[in-house]
């Protein structure tokens, strides 16, 4: 099957971005330098390319009661123009994909993994049921660039968004034709804007012309492990629960409604009950970790890295994994990674690598 | 450190060899340091270690990714670059000079027949893009 291309996609060949297939789409690896393009994010300001990425609006008179039988977060608390980071779950529990879901005037709308659209519509439609509402798949039409870093709000400011016009922190505007979301996947302060596809490219330009450093994939991914985030598909699957994935934070114990999972989830963040435990992890060596690599806990194999790479913040291999255990491990915790036929070794930590002041 | 380039041989999995006396001295070639990007990490095996042809001798990870070292000939680790262990940048900014990776000794002469001379390496890559 052909690549599918973003609007920008001529932007990035012209910015000499070397291009990669992600989730059937030809998008930029990285531009120039990757640990440069890392670390203008953390201390200036990059934008990305996240076209590629859903956008599906829910309306109708049941809205609320049908993303309330969806997922796990309690919809009827979220108020008009906020946002709530949430997942899709399947009847065992597992999650089908993570999203946020933000609310707008009269609708709803959900920010989904280009990987999993086409499982996340299969879920919308069949969970329908009776309900009357509207799902309505604009991924095809909508592009979206993420402006994210410290100076992030002066560059917005600057292509004519006046600062009282931003939204507040994980909270969203609509101006105009144009959706602008205070989120992102980075770690830091930043937007999501969100425009027709026959306008990205002049938002690109004018975004690029006032000082932005344009930022790929590869940067994408070391920003969001140095700050936990974890990737669909990769850190999760419908073979992984949120309590696993360490996701309780995003799953209210006081929730009235029912959704799919719902018995199985509180269950295990009762009872700690699970399968597996998500670790967050460094390296105590120079070593970096790697996707798949076996995680050991006093020489026995224990579980695998799930994420991995290396932290241009700290200057040392990070990673995320799974450890085959109900037991949580406490921070400091030694462990090895085998990397390449030897073991590395490796320390549990409690909190990212990286927070934002 | 300037090099002259005349004395580079390459091959078509990317390594350097410059011959010095009877020392081979082993990198990687300046094709390869941008096709990784940032080199981040190296790993060198122990002097004394002999290889054959063709084996791993060790590997670079650049912040995208782990890539193996293959030895263009048949010998043993005389010297490693400490050095760019400690700085794997300099791998980045001077691949053929400061940015050497091992020297070898007891190679066999014959290993270096289908090496190519660093103008022919160009044209490969050419080649290779078409």
């Amino acid at each position: 099957m052909e690549n599918k291309r973003t609007p920008l996609y001529e932007e990035h060949v012209k910015l000499g971005a070397k291009m990669f297939p992600f989730a059937g789409w030809e998008v930029p690896l990285q531009y120039s330098s990757v640990k440069e393009e890392h670390l203008a994010v953390r201390h200036n300001v990059g934008i990305f390319d996240v076209s590629h990425m859903g956008q599906v609006f829910v309306s109708g008179n049941d809205a609320l009661s049908y993303l309330q039988n969806l997922v796990p977060q309690d919809i009827s608390k979220l108020v008009e123009n906020k946002a709530s980071y949430s997942m899709l779950v399947n009847e065992d529990g597992g999650i089908i994909d993570d999203l946020i879901i933000y609310r707008l005037k009269g609708r709803y709308l959900l920010i989904v993994n280009a990987s999993r659209i086409q499982e996340d519509l299969s879920r919308l439609i069949s969970m329908k049921n009776s309900y009357d509402v509207v799902i309505d798949n604009r991924s095809e039409e909508l592009a979206m660039i993420a402006v994210q870093g410290p100076k992030a709000s002066d560059l917005v400011e600057a292509i004519g968004i006046s600062k009282t016009d931003h939204p507040e922190r994980f909270s969203i505007k609509e101006l105009n034709s144009v959706l602008i979301a205070r989120t992102g996947y980075t770690g830091e302060d930043g937007f999501e804007i969100i425009v027709e596809n026959k306008d990205a490219v002049d938002l690109w330009k004018k975004l690029v012309a006032h000082g932005a450093v344009p930022v790929g994939f590869a940067a994408r991914d070391t920003l969001r492990l140095e700050a936990s985030y974890l990737l669909y598909g990769q850190d999760m699957d419908e073979q992984t629960t949120p309590i696993e994935a360490s996701l309780c934070w995003a799953i209210p114990r006081d929730k009235q409604a029912d959704y799919a999972g719902k018995a199985i989830i509180l269950n295990q963040m009762q009872t700690k009950n699970v399968k597996k435990k998500l670790v967050r992890f460094k390296m105590l060596d120079k070593s970096i970790p790697r996707h798949d690599y076996r995680i050991y806990i006093e020489n026995q194999d224990m579980g695998k890295v799930t994420s991995g790479g290396f932290s241009p913040c700290t200057n040392t291999g990070i990673g995320l994994g799974f450890i085959d255990s109900k037991e949580p491990f406490a921070e400091g915790t030694k462990i090895d990674i085998m990397i390449r036929g030897k073991l590395h070794p490796a320390e549990i930590i409690g909190k990212p690598v990286y927070n934002r002041k | 450190m300037t090099v002259d380039m005349s004395n580079v041989l390459c091959t078509r999995s990317h390594e350097y060899i410059i011959q010095e006396g009877d020392v081979l001295k082993i990198g990687i070639t300046d094709f390869a340091v941008e096709q990784l990007g940032d080199i981040v990490f190296v790993e060198l095996p122990e002097v004394g270690t002999a290889f054959e042809k063709g084996d791993i001798f060790g590997t670079i990870e650049s912040v995208k990714a782990a890539s193996e070292l293959y030895l263009p000939v048949s010998g043993k680790i005389v010297e490693i670059n400490e050095k760019v262990q400690e700085d794997p940048e300099s791998i980045n900014n001077d691949c053929f000079g400061d940015g050497w990776l091992v020297k070898v000794v007891d190679f066999k002469s014959d290993d270096l027949n289908d090496a190519m001379y660093y103008d022919e390496y160009k044209d490969f890559l050419e080649q290779e893009e078409e």
